[in-house]
C-alpha cells in the first residue's frame, strides 16, 4: 500500500469544502429569489473561509499574493482570480443582486470547476488527477449548495434545482469511484448515494408537502458530500508510489 | 576553503580514502579522495559510514574533557556522577592506579595480567589509537581477552580454519575474476565495505552469477542472481551435498585431479588409526601412487603424542579414497530434508559450480601462467561461528579444493593473516613443516608444553590450539570465558579473577556482545576502568574515569595501505596513509598520541615506550630517524620520524618525506603484484601441498588435547573436543539451538551497512538514511506468515526466550523464511545519544553464553530460538 | 542543446544510501527531506522474491507536473532541462508536492536555508554550473558533477547530457535495456533506470 500525501492537509481540505459548498450556495441563491441576502452573505463567508484555511496552510504567508503569477498554467492561480471575482461580484449583489447575483453564480460554477482543475491537475495522487473528479467536485459543490440554501427557502424551483444536482452528483460520484476505485471512499461513497442521494431526494420529494422536511434533505446532501470531500483530500489521498516495469538482472539470469 | 586528505577504517572492511572540506575552520563536507581513485580499488569512494564523521566531530552529546565518576556504587540504574576534571587529574588517577600495580606485579594471584583492555571493531580501533599500541608494548603482560564481540560476532572459524589452510584469516572471493559464487550467507554488500560494493557490482556487470544461500533474503541476496532460503544452521548439509555429486555424481576427470594430487594431502596413505602411514626413517608421510589407491608399505602409523600405533607392512587408503567413502551419504536428497532445499536444486548448483570451474584452464597474470578458476563458495558470520562453522569451512575449502580453486585466480583466497606471521605479509607466513604441509603454530598439546596456567582469562592457549600465540590470540580464543569464568572457574584453571584496571576504546561490549545483561552485571564489579569516550554509552557508564581522544577528523596516525588486508581489500598497490587534523581538537579532546606519551611518562616507562616506537610498533621501524627514547616526544615529532621512515620503506630509501608532505598528499603508494593475491604459486614453488581433505594434524592436537585436560581433571570440554576430527561428519546443528515447541522461531541477525563496525549509532544522519532500508525499525518477519498471526506492520511484538524477552516494533515482509526471524544489527541503546531513542531491540540481549553453545574454536553462532506474540 | 539527465543502473545498486547522505551533507537538508533516496522494495512472494534497491529523486521532468501547477511560478525549467525553485518566490503551498508523481518535493520549517518552501533534487545546479564556468565536464569531472553520482560506490549513478551522442550516459543507454518511471504520466522524466544489457 503506498503512503497518504502528506502536504494536504485539513486545512486544505476546508478549502474544498467550504469553497464548494459556498460557490454551489451562490448558484442556488441566484435560483431561490425567496431566501434573500442571507445565503448570498454566508456563500462570501464561506468562500472566505476556505481560502482563508489554505493561507493557514502555505508555508510562506506574508507571500500569499504570489499566488497570482501564474495564471498561464496554474489552475491555483485561477481559482485565485476566480475567487477574487466571485467575492466582488457577490459583495455586489448584496447590494445590487442585479445583475450581480447571475454573475456572482456564473464565476461560482468556474470557481467550483476551477478546484475540481486544482486536484485533477495533482498528477502524484492517482484519486485526484483522475479525470471525473472534475465532475464530481463540480456537482456534489452544487447539490452541496442548493442543499444549504434548502434551510433559507424552500421554493420548487429550488427544489427541483437541488433534486437535479443530486442526480447529476450520484452519476458523476459513481463514474469517478469506477474510474478510481478507493477503498478509503467506499463508506463516504456509500453514503453519498443512500443517504445523500435516495433519502435527500425522497425527503425532498416529501418537502413539497412537508416544508420541514426540506432542510433536512439538504442536510444530507450536504452532510455527505463534504464527508466525502474531506476524504477525498485527506483519507484516499495515497501517493502514486513507485513501480518497476522491469526488475534488474543481477548478472547471470 | 581547503580539502584535507585522510583516511576512514571505522569498519574491517578500510582502509578508504576521503578528503575533508573545511571552510573557516569548520569541517563541511566529506568526498571520495578523487585523487586516489588510480590507486584505491574502490574509486578513491567512503561509504555512507564516513558521511557521519561531520556529524561525530560536532556531536552535541561528546564528551569533551576528562570525567570521573562520583558515586562509587556501579549498576544499571545508578548514576554514575560523572564530573569534569583536569587532564592532570584524570591521567593522576589511572598512572597512581598502574604504578601501584608495577610494584605489585603486573600478574595478579592467578596468574593473569591485573590490567586488561577491550578494543572493538575488529581491529579497527588501532587506526584511531596513534601510539597507544606502543605504550601497550611498553606496559607487558596485559589481557586482551574480553570479548566484546569476537567470537560471536565474528568469522570465528574461518579466521582460525582459514590461517590453518591457505593462511586465509579472512577468505574472500577472488571478485575480479570470479564467475560462480556460492554465498552461504556472506553479506558481502553489506560489509565488504565501499571495495567489495564496488567488485561485485563490476562482478556483476561482467555476469558473476551469484547464489545467495541465505534464510532471509538480506542487501547480499537481493543484489543476487538466485536466493535460496535455507533452514538456519544447515548450510554444512547443503556444502556436503554439493561435495557429494562432485565426487560420486561426476566424471572424475572433471575434477583438477592433478591439483588433488600434486598440491593437497590428498594421495597421502591413511593407515587403519586414522593417522598417516610414514617412512620409518624420516617420518615422512607416504603418497599413494594414485589419489584413489589402496597400498601397503613398510611404514610406522604414529599417533597422538609420538605414540607409534603400527609398524612394519601397513596398508594404507589415501585421503582421497577416504573422503569419497566419507561423503558418500551426503546425497542432495538426504540434504533436501534437513536444509529444506529441494534435491533438484542442490544438484543443479552443484552442476553449475562445476561447469563453471573451467578446470585445466590458465590465465596468464603479469607474466605468469597460471590455473584459472573462477569459482568459490563465501560464507557468513553465522555460517562460521559456533557450531557446524568447522564443518562449513572445510566443505568450502573442499570445494576449492577439488577443482584447483584454493588460492589460484577465479578461486578463494585468503586475504590476510593475523595468527601467522609476519602478519605484513602471508606469504613469508608460508613454512614447511614435517610432514610437506604448511607449518602452523598451534599452541601446544605436548605433555611438556601445556599448560593448565593459561597467560590470560580466557585460556586460548590452555583450550584452543588453532588460536596460535600472536599478538592477536588473546582476542580470538573463547573471549566469553573471560565473563563467564568470573563467577564460576571450571575445574583445572586457576579461578578467574577481576583485573584492576581496564581500559576501553572503540567498543561497547553491554551492547555489542552476547547476553549482555550478564555482561553489565559483571561490569559493575570491575574496579577501576577507563574508557577513551566520544559519548557516554553503555558500557562506559560504568566507568570510573572518561578520556576524550581527539577523533577521526581531529587527530594523527599514519597507516599501511593497500596489498591484501581484510575481506576484498586486496589491492594493486601498497604503501601509506596519513589521518590528519581537519579542524584542532573540539574542547579539551586530546590525540591519542599525547595521552599514551602522558601515560607512558606517568608511569615510568617512557624509555621502553619511545623504544617499541623505534623499533616499528606504529607500523613502520624507525631506524635512522629513531626518536631519543630518554625524553617525551609531542604528536608531530612522532609522526614526523614515522612518515620519514615510511617514505624511505616505499621509495627503498630514495625519499624520506616528512610531515608536511604526507599532510599535503595524504597518501603514498608503489605497485603490489597481483600474482600476490594468490598463494598457490608459493606453495608451488616450495613444494608444499594444502592439508586438504585429510585433518590429521587436528585428529592429533585433538587427541593430545584431550588428554592434557583430562591429566588434569577437566572434563567439561569433552564435548568441544570431538569437534577435531580427520573427516568431520554432519551433527544434528540445528538441534543444538532447540528450546522446545514453545521456540518455534529462529531469530537471526544480519549486518546493517550503515552502522556496522562503526560506532556510529549516535549519528543521526545514519539513523535517517538507514531507516531507508527494512528491518532498521524493527524486527522482519515473513509476511505471510504475519498475517496468519495476525500481526500488522507496526504492531509491537515480544520475542522471548525461555530466559529473556525484547520488544520490537513488526517490519512484515516478502524476503524471510517463515520460520526466521531477523533483527538488523545490534541495538537495544539504553545509554547512548540518539540511539536510546530508536525503540530497536538487539538480538544479544537474547543469546545466552554458554558452554554448551561454545565450539571447539571457542567460538558461538549468533543465533537463538524465540517464540513470537503480540506484545500487551 | 544540451539536456542533463540521471542514469540509475539497477543491477549495481546495493541500498546503501550513501548517495543519501552525501546529499543530506552537501544540501544541507534537515532531518526527513532527502532530495536523493534509495527505496528498498519487494517484489513477489515468498519464496519468489526480489528485492531491489531504486533511486529515487526530482526527475526532472520534460513536462513537470510541478511547474505546470506552480502559482507563484517560482518552480521553472532550465533550457538544459533542469526543474528549479526560486526559493524567495514559492509560497509553500505544497500544490507542487502533491502534482509530483515521484514524490521528490518537500516543505520544512526545519529546514534553516530554506524554510517554508518547496525544496528538492537540483542535480546539484551550483556544481554544474561552477564547472561548466570553468570548462569541467559535468558527470566525468568530479567538481562540476552532482554528489550522489560522486560518492556512489558501486557506480550505479551516472550523470550527463542526455542530448550529447558522445556523452558517458548516452553511451550507457545504447549499451543497455532502460525504462523511465512512471512513463505512462507522460511527464517525460530524465532519470534512467538501466536493468539488463542491450538485447
Amino acid at each position: 500500500m503506498n503512503s497518504l500525501q502528506k502536504h494536504w492537509d485539513a486545512r486544505a481540505a476546508l478549502n474544498f469544502i467550504l469553497g464548494g459548498m459556498g460557490a454551489g450556495l451562490m448558484i442556488a441563491a441566484a435560483l431561490a429569489h425567496a431566501a434573500g441576502r442571507a445565503p448570498i452573505l454566508l456563500s462570501l463567508v464561506l468562500v472566505a473561509a476556505g481560502l482563508g484555511a489554505v493561507w493557514l496552510e502555505i508555508g510562506k504567508k506574508f507571500r500569499a499574493l504570489n499566488v497570482f503569477i501564474n495564471p498561464f498554467t496554474s489552475w491555483m492561480t485561477r481559482e485565485s482570480f476566480i475567487a477574487a471575482l466571485l467575492i466582488s461580484f457577490g459583495a455586489a449583489a448584496m447590494v445590487k443582486p442585479q445583475p450581480f447575483l447571475p454573475l456572482a453564480a456564473a464565476t461560482a460554477l468556474v470557481f467550483v470547476w476551477c478546484q475540481g482543475r486544482i486536484l485533477h491537475a495533482s498528477k502524484g495522487i492517482p484519486a485526484w488527477r483522475a479525470p471525473q473528479v472534475v465532475q464530481f467536485i463540480v456537482s456534489t459543490g452544487l447539490a452541496e449548495g442548493a442543499g444549504l440554501a434548502l434551510f433559507f427557502s424552500t421554493e420548487p424551483l429550488l427544489l427541483t434545482w437541488f433534486a437535479l444536482a443530486l442526480v447529476l452528483r450520484a452519476v458523476a460520484w459513481t463514474r469517478y469511484a469506477a474510474a478510481a476505485p478507493s477503498a478509503a471512499l467506499e463508506s463516504p461513497g456509500k453514503a453519498l448515494l443512500q443517504i445523500g442521494t435516495v433519502a435527500a431526494l425522497a425527503l425532498a420529494l416529501a418537502g413539497a408537502w412537508f416544508p420541514a422536511a426540506a432542510p433536512l434533505a439538504g442536510a444530507a446532501a450536504l452532510a455527505t458530500g463534504l464527508w466525502l470531500k474531506f476524504a477525498l483530500v485527506t483519507r484516499a489521498a495515497f501517493n502514486q508510489g513507485y513501480a518497476l516495469p522491469r526488475l534488474p538482472v543481477r548478472g547471470t539470469r | 576553503m581547503k580539502r584535507v586528505p585522510t583516511y576512514c577504517y571505522q569498519c574491517v572492511a578500510g582502509p578508504d580514502l576521503l578528503t575533508v572540506k573545511v571552510e573557516d575552520g569548520v569541517v563541511r563536507e566529506v568526498e571520495p579522495n578523487f585523487a586516489a581513485a588510480a590507486v584505491h580499488p574502490g574509486g578513491g569512494k567512503v561509504c555512507v559510514k564516513a558521511y557521519g564523521l561531520v556529524q561525530k566531530t560536532y556531536h552535541p552529546d561528546r564528551v569533551l574533557q576528562p570525567m570521573k565518576r562520583t558515586n562509587p556504587k556501579k549498576g544499571h540504574d545508578e548514576d554514575p556522577g560523572f564530573v569534569p576534571i583536569s587532564w592532570d587529574e584524570a591521567l593522576g588517577l589511572i598512572s597512581q592506579k598502574l604504578v601501584g600495580i608495577r610494584a605489585r606485579g603486573l600478574l595478579d594471584e592467578s596468574g593473569y595480567p591485573r590490567v586488561a583492555a577491550s578494543f572493538g571493531g575488529g581491529g579497527t580501533p588501532q587506526f584511531y589509537m596513534g601510539s597507544f599500541p606502543a605504550f601497550l608494548a611498553a606496559w607487558g603482560p596485559m589481557d586482551m581477552g574480553f570479548g566484546s564481540g569476537q567470537g560471536v560476532k565474528c568469522y570465528h572459524s574461518e579466521h582460525l580454519y582459514g590461517e590453518l589452510w591457505h593462511r586465509g584469516f579472512t577468505v574472500s572471493p577472488d571478485t575480479p575474476l570470479t564467475n560462480y559464487l556460492i554465498s552461504c550467507g556472506a553479506n558481502v554488500e553489506a560489509s565488504g565495505g565501499v571495495v567489495g560494493v564496488w567488485r561485485h557490482a563490476d562482478a556483476r556487470a561482467r555476469g558473476m552469477k551469484r547464489v545467495q544461500v541465505e534464510p532471509h533474503l538480506s542487501v547480499t541476496g537481493a543484489c543476487s542472481a538466485e536466493w535460496v532460503p535455507i533452514k538456519p544452521k544447515t548450510d554444512a548439509a547443503f556444502l556436503y551435498a554439493l561435495i557429494h555429486v562432485l565426487l560420486h555424481e561426476s566424471p572424475r576427470e572433471r575434477l583438477d585431479v592433478e591439483f588433488l594430487y600434486k598440491h593437497t594431502s590428498s594421495p597421502y596413505l591413511v593407515g587403519t588409526h586414522g593417522y598417516y602411514l610414514r617412512e620409518p626413517a624420516s617420518s615422512a608421510p607416504i603418497v599413494g601412487g594414485a589419489l584413489e589407491a589402496k597400498e601397503t608399505h613398510v611404514s610406522l602409523e604414529t599417533g597422538a603424542d609420538g605414540e607409534v600405533l603400527a609398524e612394519g607392512r601397513l596398508e594404507g587408503e589415501t585421503a582421497f579414497a577416504k573422503l569419497v567413502a566419507h561423503m558418500k551419504p551426503y546425497t542432495p536428497e538426504w540434504a533436501a530434508e534437513i536444509c529444506d532445499v529441494p534435491a533438484a536444486r542442490i544438484r543443479r548448483i552443484a552442476n553449475e559450480y562445476l561447469d563453471a570451474a573451467c578446470v585445466g584452464q590458465t590465465i596468464e597474470i603479469e607474466g605468469k601462467t597460471l590455473p584459472f578458476r573462477p569459482v568459490a563458495v563465501s560464507l557468513g558470520k553465522t555460517v562460521t561461528n559456533g557450531w557446524g562453522g568447522f564443518e562449513c569451512c572445510w566443505a568450502r575449502t573442499l570445494l576449492a579444493a577439488l577443482v584447483g580453486a584454493l588460492e589460484t585466480p577465479g578461486g578463494i583466497l585468503g586475504t590476510t593473516v593475523r595468527l601467522n606471521r609476519p602478519m605484513s605479509e602471508r606469504h613469508k607466513s608460508v613454512r614447511a613443516d614435517a610432514d610437506g604441509l604448511m607449518a602452523y603454530p598451534f599452541n601446544p598439546t605436548d605433555e611438556r608444553h601445556w599448560s593448565a596456567r593459561p597467560n590470560i582469562r580466557n585460556a586460548y592457549r590452555s583450550m584452543v590450539p588453532l588460536a596460535a600465540d600472536g599478538p592477536w590470540s588473546q582476542a580470538l580464543g573463547p573471549t566469553h570465558f573471560s565473563w563467564m569464568f568470573l563467577d564460576a572457574t571450571p575445574p583445572g584453571l586457576p579461578r578467574v579473577t577481576l583485573p584492576e584496571v581496564w581500559f576501553l576504546y572503540r567498543t561497547n561490549p553491554a551492547i555489542s556482545f552476547w547476553d549482555t545483561a550478564k555482561l553489565e552485571e559483571r561490569m559493575a564489579r570491575f574496579p577501576f576502568v577507563v574508557a577513551f569516550a566520544f559519548t557516554r554509552d553503555e558500557t562506559n557508564h560504568y566507568a570510573d574515569v572518561l578520556l576524550p581522544d581527539a577523533t577521526d577528523l581531529e587527530s594523527l596516525q599514519l597507516i599501511r595501505i593497500g596489498g591484501s588486508k581484510y575481506i576484498e581489500q586486496f589491492w594493486d598497490h601498497e604503501g601509506f596513509a596519513l589521518r590528519q587534523p581537519a579542524i584542532a581538537p573540539r574542547g579539551g579532546a586530546r590525540d591519542f598520541t599525547d595521552i599514551a606519551t602522558a601515560l607512558a611518562e606517568r608511569t615510568g616507562l617512557l624509555e621502553p615506550y619511545n623504544a617499541a616506537i623505534n623499533k616499528g610498533t606504529l607500523g613502520v621501524p624507525l631506524k635512522d630517524f629513531a626518536l631519543d627514547v630518554s625524553r617525551p616526544h609531542g604528536v608531530e615529532e612522532i609522526w614526523e620520524a614515522v612518515c620519514k621512515a615510511a617514505s624511505r620503506e616505499l621509495t627503498n630509501g630514495a625519499e624520506a618525506h616528512g610531515l608536511d608532505w604526507w599532510k599535503e598528499h595524504g597518501l603514498a603508494t608503489r605497485p603490489f603484484p597481483r600474482t600476490a593475491w594468490y598463494l598457490f604459486p608459493t606453495l608451488a614453488a616450495k613444494g608444499l601441498r594444502f592439508e586438504m581433505p585429510y585433518q590429521e594434524r587436528l585428529l592429533r592436537i585433538g587427541t593430545e588435547l584431550g588428554r592434557r585436560l583430562h591429566e588434569h581433571g577437566m572434563t567439561w570440554w569433552d564435548k568441544q573436543l570431538a569437534e577435531y576430527q580427520a573427516l568431520p561428519a554432519w551433527k544434528d546443528f540445528p538441534g543444538i539451538w532447540d528450546s522446545g515447541e514453545q521456540y518455534p522461531f529462529w531469530l537471526l541477525t544480519s549486518r546493517s551497512m550503515q552502522y556496522a563496525w562503526g560506532g556510529n549509532v549516535g549519528m543521526q544522519l545514519i539513523k535517517e538514511v538507514a531507516d531507508n532500508i527494512a528491518g532498521h525499525s524493527g524486527v522482519i518477519v515473513n509476511a505471510g506468515k504475519a498475517r496468519e498471526l495476525g500481526i500488522h506492520e507496526g504492531d509491537w511484538l515480544e520475542i522471548a526466550t525461555p530466559q529473556h524477552s525484547v520488544r520490537a516494533k513488526a517490519v512484515p515482509r516478502q524476503g524471510i523464511r517463515p520460520d526466521t526471524l531477523l533483527l538488523l544489527g545490534q541495538f537495544g541503546h539504553w545509554q547512548t545519544p540518539v540511539a536510546k531513542d530508536f525503540g530497536m531491540p538487539s538480538m544479544n540481549s537474547l543469546v545466552p553464553m554458554s558452554l554448551e553453545l561454545t565450539d571447539a574454536t571457542g567460538s558461538g553462532a549468533d543465533i537463538v530460538r524465540v517464540a513470537l506474540r503480540k506484545a500487551a | 542543446m544540451t539536456r542533463w539527465a540521471m542514469v540509475a543502473d539497477l543491477r549495481r545498486c546495493v541500498g546503501c544510501q550513501t548517495c543519501t547522505a552525501a546529499c543530506k551533507q552537501t544540501n544541507a537538508t534537515p532531518p526527513g527531506v532527502q532530495w536523493r533516496r534509495v527505496l528498498d522494495m519487494e517484489v513477489g512472494e515468498y519464496p519468489e522474491v526480489k528485492r531491489a534497491f531504486v533511486p529515487v529523486g526530482c526527475m526532472h521532468c520534460d513536462e513537470p507536473p510541478c511547474m505546470h501547477v506552480c502559482p507563484s511560478t517560482a518552480t521553472k525549467k532550465r533550457a538544459d532541462g533542469i526543474v528549479t525553485i526560486d526559493y524567495d518566490l514559492c509560497i509553500g503551498c505544497a500544490y507542487c508536492a502533491v502534482a509530483c508523481p515521484y514524490q521528490a518535493r518537500y516543505k520544512s520549517s526545519d529546514d534553516t536555508l530554506r524554510p517554508d518552501v518547496a525544496t528538492k533534487c537540483t542535480f546539484c545546479v551550483e556544481r554544474i554550473d561552477a564547472g561548466l564556468a570553468q570548462g569541467l565536464k559535468p558527470g566525468v569531472d568530479p567538481e562540476a558533477t552532482p554528489v550522489c553520482v560522486n560518492s556512489c560506490i558501486a557506480q550505479a549513478l551516472h550523470f550527463g547530457d542526455v542530448e550529447d551522442a558522445q556523452s558517458n550516459i548516452r553511451g550507457l543507454l545504447a549499451e543497455n535495456q532502460h525504462f523511465r518511471m512512471h512513463e505512462e504520466l507522460g511527464t517525460g522524466p530524465r532519470f534512467y533506470y538501466l536493468w539488463d544489457k542491450a538485447p
